[in-house]
């Protein structure tokens, strides 16, 4: 395992260096002067100075690069100048919102696709299969910009049982009960592919082992078909399901970057949308660098688990 | 033996696939698309105003017998802006697509036949594969500014590594049937293998793809027009419609129903010929 590890390691560090370049390159890219556009025109020549130095656009590119890259490590963003607010504050604040939304998302997906997976097999009717493999395919192939709109018409303006989005006045963390009625549209929405991926994973894996000789002697015992899924099937089929749900959790996150900004739920992805569409670069930087430092530990560990499961791919030569 | 010789001396023929295109789920796909695809194409025919043309009649109406999807909150009639927004979808399904994949394969093609070329494409595209779209999105679009040739610009560069490795695979499995060997042997070229044993046998994996990549291009205009990254308003799009729809959702709720349509059309209807096309290779 750890021999593996070190084999992979130097991969995904490098594909971590390179995008922290071309990300410091970014705002280096942009047509015009970052400074200017920031600071509007006609801004007096010391306030630009001034901005151009808190940007760290002064000394040469290599020193620029390396001071950014160690203001990062060390956890100090800088300020946001067009949100306004300490950057690292901002981050903190909207990742905390994200949390609360992607695990909401998750446990709605975790239900449904257990309730899915086990309905499909116990029952193992023709008719209720091929409702279930029609919803998995609609849920895997509508975009959330289109899940979520409907959601919204449905479900705030024809019949108003939820609100549309936000959030309660106080914030999503002052009165719990008002923040899950804001909570379950978002939810739900972004829970949806998920749910429809697991659910696929899930009832594949427990018609297999429904297809092996154990169950059959059970049920020659004469154990109910209900008893031998709950307490033996269900435990066997588990574990390959669970990779699946490796992927999953990298998918919620990115995800919910559409999700926030269609029911306007303040978190990362609402900061990112914000971000640019203020031109705030500093703070584009900062969210892109930590959403693919994010994608790589997530494709690391989703590596790593399948590399423990599956000797051939610890030991072997070639991956492809 | 005889056998396994016959089955790899007798590449599929296309027909096939093209058979399965007219018939049950690949036909049904075929008309969801063909629909939206004729909606577009003929949208100066078919509208009944300009997409950008203010009107007298009020804003925010409801479906009336002149606006039967409403009028938006500068009075242009929304019909009349989601027939033209089906053309910036259209042009990034059938232009920004087959580019990225044409790219695509020929780095593919040519990287499979030179081995220091191929490390360096496959590096590439690794690092490419490594950043989920929308990370690449937000990237291009931040240098780039928004616009239709930026949605173009990062669909072409999600693309373009899917395509080559594509095309890789099936170059390196192509090249070690019986009957391309055998061709090899009797002095065929390098070009002729190619040509004539390579692309027919990965045409049918890379119809499956396009049709894949067609559905996810809508995908990448939605998304990146919801997050104001996409195509600049007042050109309408499928996305900015469906973003203008959902600001005045509560007023004139008709209003979004036009494009969430349109966008489910598109995207069942590439996912129906995708797996009617995929059924049929594998037979």
């Amino acid at each position: 395992m750890v021999r593996y590890l070190i084999r992979r390691l130097p991969s995904a560090l490098a594909v971590l260096a390179l995008a922290s370049v071309l990300i410091f390159l970014l705002i280096r890219l942009v047509p015009g002067d970052p400074a200017t556009t920031l600071a509007g025109p006609g801004a007096p020549p010391q306030a630009l100075a001034e901005l151009r130095s808190e940007l760290g656009l002064e000394g040469s590119l290599p020193s620029q690069y390396l001071s950014w890259v160690g203001s990062v490590v060390t956890l100090d963003f800088g300020r946001s100048f067009v949100i306004g607010g300490d950057i690292g504050t901002l981050i903190a604040e909207g990742l905390g919102n994200t949390l609360v939304l992607a695990g909401a998302a998750l446990a709605i997906a975790l239900v449904l696709s257990l309730l899915a997976g086990l309905a499909a097999v116990i029952l193992d009717s023709r008719w209720l299969n091929a409702v279930l493999a029609a919803f998995s395919t609609a849920g895997l192939a509508l975009p959330t910009f289109v899940t979520g709109p409907v959601l919204i018409l449905v479900l705030a303006v024809l019949l108003p049982v939820f609100p549309a989005g936000g959030t309660p006045p106080g914030g999503p963390f002052e009165e719990p009960g008002a923040t899950l009625e804001f909570l379950i549209l978002p939810a739900i929405c972004l829970g949806l592919p998920v749910a429809a991926a697991l659910s696929r994973f899930l009832t594949e894996s427990l018609r297999t082992q429904m297809r092996q000789p154990y169950v059959m002697t059970a049920r020659a015992l004469g154990i109910p078909r209900r008893r031998i899924v709950v307490t033996q099937v269900l435990r066997n089929a588990l574990p390959a399901a669970m990779t699946a749900l490796g992927i999953q959790v990298g998918y919620l996150l990115g995800g919910a970057v559409l999700v926030e900004t269609i029911f306007a739920w303040p978190g990362l992805g609402q900061l990112i949308a914000k971000a640019i569409g203020g031109r705030d670069y500093p703070l584009v930087q900062v969210l892109l660098l930590l959403s693919v430092v994010v994608f790589v530990a997530i494709q690391l560990a989703t590596d790593l688990i399948h590399a423990y499961l599956d000797p051939r791919v610890r030991l072997g030569g070639r991956s492809g | 033996m005889s056998g396994a010789l016959a089955a790899a001396a007798a590449p599929r023929r296309p027909s096939q696939a093209r058979a399965a295109l007219l018939r049950g789920q690949g036909l049904v796909g075929l008309v969801l698309v063909g629909i939206v695809v004729l909606a577009g194409l003929l949208a100066p025919v078919l509208a009944p105003y300009g997409p950008n043309e203010q009107l007298a009649d009020g804003n925010l109406l409801e479906s009336t017998a002149g606006h039967l999807l409403g009028t938006d909150e500068v009075s242009r009639d929304v019909l009349s802006r989601l027939l033209y927004g089906i053309r910036v979808d259209l042009l990034v399904i059938f232009i920004a697509v087959p580019i990225g994949a044409a790219i695509g394969s020929l780095v593919g093609l040519l990287a499979s036949t030179w081995g220091f070329a191929d490390v360096i494409a496959q590096r590439t595209f690794d690092l490419i594969l490594a950043f989920p779209a929308l990370i690449l999105a937000i990237t291009l679009a931040t240098i780039m500014g928004p616009g239709v040739v930026t949605v173009s610009v990062v669909i072409i560069a999600a693309e373009i590594p899917i395509f080559g490795r594509l095309v890789r695979t099936s170059v390196l499995s192509v090249r070690e049937l019986p009957y391309v060997e055998a061709s090899t042997v009797v002095g065929a070229s390098r070009w002729w293998v190619l040509r004539r044993h390579v692309l027919p046998n990965s045409l049918e994996s890379l119809t499956v793809q396009l049709a894949v990549s067609m559905s996810v291009a809508v995908f990448v205009e939605g998304a990146m027009s919801f997050l104001g990254i996409g195509v600049r308003p007042p050109t309408p799009s499928l996305g900015t419609l469906i973003n203008d729809g959902m600001r005045n959702i509560y007023v004139a709720k008709v209003q979004v129903v036009g494009p969430l349509v349109a966008v489910v059309m598109l995207v069942l209807g590439f996912l129906l010929i995708s797996q009617s096309l995929g059924k049929a290779r594998r037979g």
